[in-house]
């Protein structure tokens, strides 16, 4: 698992910035520095990603570390798709159906803890939320051991079947959370409107759920998408490697070509980094979705 | 419609408090009945109990003859106003109203002409096609009475429907409110901590404390003959004024000395009160605002001179506050019996001491701290409590 | 009676999900804790009951001992790393700037990148070569005439754990400044006032009104940081693949594992390992819910 399927989310920021911007002070200027020069080596590993991706074999050696291209070109990147395009489409077969899985049974499960609750509802939530704090090393060997007994198909679907369920409690505790902004009166007022649990979740609960959808969706997808662990002790054959694995791989061993590894790790990650372009709100607002506040 | 008996209706939480005590009341059918209490009285768990929402713990609950206690809330025919309104965000004002009905497979057509009767009934026709967000506070309001009127249910309840409303638009609505179910018959049963909304809306008012019925009468028995203290201090603004008095032998009748003052007691008055058990004892007696005028004519029995201290210029009213040479009862004066506050009677600017009254001068009167007045009671006008109990004092 | 009668759908709506990881999480841990106890090697025919030999035999295992080193290490960097650059990116943050926005979207966009991706990247940026053949960040180093600062970094014996650190910081600083970011903003504004009307100075405003207010989120953020820690694998393997100087616990199991085939001893520390995080966990999480349903 990535850092994302670790770092469990985190509370919300309340304060519009509009509100805080007319405070100003002397210090602004040197806050921006800091700010500024810590924005600097954050992105630092992507200049030198982008950079040496772009550049021939040449220039790839310590002289011209750190400059750029001075003939850019796409040959590490066409060596790149070739070795790994089978691996992102495994990649796509794992994630997509087991983010779709997950968050479905992320939202069923959230409803029913925070919304539909019964006796000992919180135990149960403690239950399933350790699952999502244990080191995955301790379930490997019997895991695999499991669904070789179990005749589960090798592969892709075993990966599919290990993400949704190691996935129940983050997506319960992302859901959880969500529902539980939701008014009771709410509810109340659909029980004496005669709906009962099935009729309550569909045309009250799940219409409102879209923002948690997309958090936990984003949420799921990135961290399947990461995962190297499960990956590596649950897919023996290369031909069913995610690119996480695969990436490891091509790029382990020392006589890879820096602009090849470079170009590999961006083709490898633009699938996240793109749903974290383009809907990055959410993201944030997933690991801000007022989760263990502590 | 039909007739509400909740009898010995109790709840207890797993915590061991009780939230409601005991409750028995008849509610008629088609009378809209008024819970009203402090936060806390148990008013709101006790219409609760009602909706199905909270379990019953020990009592019975019957609506139309039948036993509901075990009856699910939506098998019960009851339909509810939330106080937050309660509406669905995600659908359109015909949508919130129609939902119940759609649950129930009514026929499309027969839904929609339903929703539309009753938006035009609440005048929110207009407003059908819009959702919550895009509603004012008053709107809204009228969409949570709409989804409950539409049901044709035989009991509505409404839990402090007005409580989120502007003041002037309260006012007005009280009255909407009021004369729809009137219109319609429906048996009401109405939550509010508000005693002005409670006895301008009720058939009969029912106090509470601390889930307990103090007493259950129509408004105007409530304020004319309230049964203990804290209904005596609750209804009715600005409070009753209480103080300590003593019931005294005078001649071959009896006397009240309230402070400096002392009144005599006509024979009729002491009889139909039941003075006599209370010769030679302490009683609190009590005096409506209202109840107490400046001195017109040089009649001095039972008067109360005094210096005026606060003024507070109503418009249509004047109230004069000043202080009094009298105890003020053991359990403090209306305002700490109704509210709790032990340091209701503790001014915050130490005061001339003594207990503070309040009373009622002609509106243009020109008054003003420092001013001395001689105000004066009808000793008819006085109530009298139980200093131990609590309980008026009538001759029973 | 007629209380079960409303919560029962909702059991049954769950049960699958509570079947799931009462098996997947806890009876895969118990398996896992019983092949810890026996001799199952794909060395041996036979497989036998032990007890905790095999947890004797890492006591005294130096490369175990190593590992723990290097897990200590690393997580004594990347605790006080996160903690300081977050939380003081959070604190320039609170006040709001102009970018806020921007800002936050950088510092948070390392976690979208897999810890393979961005292994690649910083095992080239601490690359250890000196000198003529410096790459990475040794020869910034040098350009910025300060190459007293190039080194080893994660080839390092002494320190190469903690260099490995780096990647981990720069990947979960943002976060934590998410987590103090909030916490800062959930102190209330009035509080703030109050002091300062009361006549404290900005510093003071802080230091009394609002850290004491985020030890909550310092707790909860040690607790999180520990854990990860524990089980990190992906970064290790992603810059040091099976190299000794960079192995930890997590590492040295999959090489048990999958090249040595010693099961039982890759069962002992997957055990032990979960033993550590429950430490952590256990409590924080019987508090936090149970804190939340006091609130």
């Amino acid at each position: 698992m990535s850092t994302t399927s670790a770092a469990p989310p985190a509370p919300l920021p309340i304060r519009s910035r509009r509100w805080f911007a007319r405070r100003g002070s002397r210090v602004a200027p040197l806050k921006y520095l800091g700010l500024l020069l810590v924005a600097i080596v954050v992105l630092m590993p992507v200049y030198v990603l982008l950079v040496t991706s772009f550049k021939t074999l040449t220039e790839i050696d310590a002289a011209h570390a750190w400059s750029l291209p001075s003939s850019w070109t796409l040959d590490a990147w066409r060596q790149a798709w070739d070795e790994l395009s089978p691996n992102m489409a495994n990649s796509f077969k794992l994630a997509i159906p087991a983010t779709l899985i997950s968050v479905v049974l992320g939202s069923l499960n959230g409803f029913v803890l925070s919304k539909w609750r019964f006796p000992g509802a919180d135990v149960v939530f403690t239950f399933l939320l350790f699952g999502m704090f244990i080191p995955y090393q301790a379930v490997m060997i019997p895991l695999t051991q499991l669904f070789d007994d179990a005749n589960v198909p090798t592969g892709i679907p075993r990966l599919v079947f290990a993400h949704v369920v190691y996935g129940i409690p983050i997506t319960a505790l992302i859901f959880r959370n969500y529902y539980a902004t939701i008014p009771d009166d709410l509810l109340e007022a659909a029980r004496m409107d005669r709906a009962g649990m099935f009729r309550t979740y569909w045309s009250i609960i799940l219409p409102l759920s879209a923002p948690a959808f997309v958090v936990a969706a984003i949420w799921q997808f990135t961290s399947i998408w990461n995962d190297f662990l499960f990956a590596v002790f649950l897919i023996t054959d290369p031909v069913s490697w995610p690119v996480t694995v695969a990436l490891n791989n091509t790029t382990g061993s020392l006589v890879t070509p820096f602009n090849l590894q470079m170009a590999a790790a961006l083709l490898a990650s633009l699938p996240t980094l793109l749903v974290y372009i383009l809907l990055g709100r959410y993201f944030m607002r997933g690991l801000m979705a007022g989760a263990l506040k502590g | 419609m039909a007739e509400i008996v909740v009898n010995e209706l109790s709840k207890r939480y797993a915590n061991g408090f009780e939230a409601v005590k005991g409750l028995s009341l008849e509610i008629a059918e088609g009378e809209l009945l008024v819970l009203v209490g402090p936060s806390g009285c148990g008013k709101t768990t006790a219409l609760r109990m009602i909706a199905g929402l909270e379990d019953i713990t020990s009592g019975d609950l019957y609506i139309g003859g039948r036993r509901m206690n075990d009856v699910p809330e939506k098998d019960r025919d009851i339909a509810m106003v939330f106080q937050n309104y309660a509406l669905y965000p995600h659908m359109t004002v015909a949508q919130n109203i129609g939902f119940s009905l759609k649950l129930s497979k009514r026929p499309r057509r027969e839904v929609r002409e339903r929703v539309r009767e009753t938006a035009r009934l609440l005048a929110i026709d207009s407003l059908l096609d819009r959702r919550p967000k895009q509603l004012s506070g008053g709107q809204r309001q009228r969409v949570a009475m709409g989804r409950a009127v539409v049901r044709e249910p035989q009991v509505f309840l409404m839990d402090e429907p007005l409580s989120n409303l502007d003041a002037k638009l309260r006012v007005q609505m009280r009255g909407e409110i009021e004369s729809l179910q009137k219109r319609l018959g429906v048996t009401t049963v109405y939550v509010t901590h508000d005693q002005v909304e409670a006895m301008t809306m009720g058939d009969r008012v029912a106090v509470l404390r601390d889930g307990l019925l103090q007493q259950v009468d129509t408004p105007t028995n409530v304020y004319d003959r309230p049964a203990n203290l804290f209904v005596a201090g609750f209804i009715g603004s600005p409070p009753m004024n209480l103080a300590q008095a003593q019931v005294e032998q005078d001649g071959d009748g009896l006397a009240v000395a309230l402070g400096p003052t002392k009144v005599r007691v006509p024979r009729e008055l002491a009889a139909a009160r039941g003075l006599a058990t209370w010769a030679g004892k302490s009683v609190i007696v009590g005096i409506r605002p209202e109840d107490l005028h400046e001195r017109r004519n040089g009649r001095s029995e039972g008067a109360l001179r005094a210096e005026i201290e606060r003024v507070e210029a109503l418009g249509a009213t004047l109230l004069g506050y000043f202080s009094v040479d009298v105890e003020p009862p053991p359990t403090g004066s209306a305002v700490a019996v109704v509210t709790g506050e032990t340091l209701a009677d503790a001014p915050l600017v130490g005061s001339t001491g003594g207990t503070m009254f309040c009373a009622t001068f002609e509106p243009r009167t020109a008054l003003r701290p420092g001013a001395s007045v001689e105000t004066t009671f009808d000793v008819e006008r006085l109530h009298f409590f139980d200093p131990d109990t609590e309980a008026a004092v009538w001759a029973e | 009676m007629r209380g079960v009668r409303r919560w029962w759908p909702g059991l049954l709506l769950i049960s699958p999900s509570i079947v799931l990881i009462a098996v997947f999480v806890y009876g895969l841990i118990g398996w896992n804790a019983r092949v810890s106890a026996t001799d199952w090697r794909e060395a041996n025919k036979t497989t036998n009951f032990v007890g905790l030999d095999v947890y004797r035999e890492l006591r005294i295992d130096e490369r175990f001992s190593l590992d723990l080193h290097h897990l200590l290490l690393f997580t004594v960097t990347f605790i006080l790393g996160t903690l300081l650059i977050g939380g003081t990116l959070a604190l320039l943050l609170d006040k709001g700037v102009r970018g806020e926005g921007f800002f936050r979207s950088v510092y948070l966009f390392p976690m979208a990148i897999s810890f393979i991706a961005s292994g690649i990247v910083w095992r080239w940026l601490m690359n250890p070569a000196p000198g003529d053949r410096a790459s990475g960040l040794n020869v910034v180093f040098e350009k910025l005439h300060v190459g007293g600062l190039a080194n080893q970094w994660w080839q390092g014996t002494n320190w190469g754990a903690a260099a490995l650190a780096m990647p981990a910081v720069w990947a979960l600083s943002g976060y934590i400044m998410a987590l103090y970011l909030a916490g800062f903003r959930g102190v209330p504004e009035e509080l703030r006032e109050a002091a300062r009307m009361d006549g404290a100075s900005e510093l003071r405003v802080y230091r009394h009104v609002v850290f004491p207010h985020l030890r909550p989120v310092t707790l909860a953020a040690l607790i999180i940081l520990g854990h990860i820690s524990i089980k990190v694998f992906d970064l290790i393997v992603a810059i040091g693949g099976k190299q000794l100087v960079t192995e930890v616990p997590a590492v040295y199991m999959w090489v048990l594992i999958y090249d040595a085939r010693d099961y039982a001893k890759g069962a002992a520390i997957a055990t032990l390992l979960l033993i550590g995080i429950s430490v952590l966990i256990v409590p924080y999480l019987i508090y936090t819910v149970r804190s939340e349903r006091r609130a």
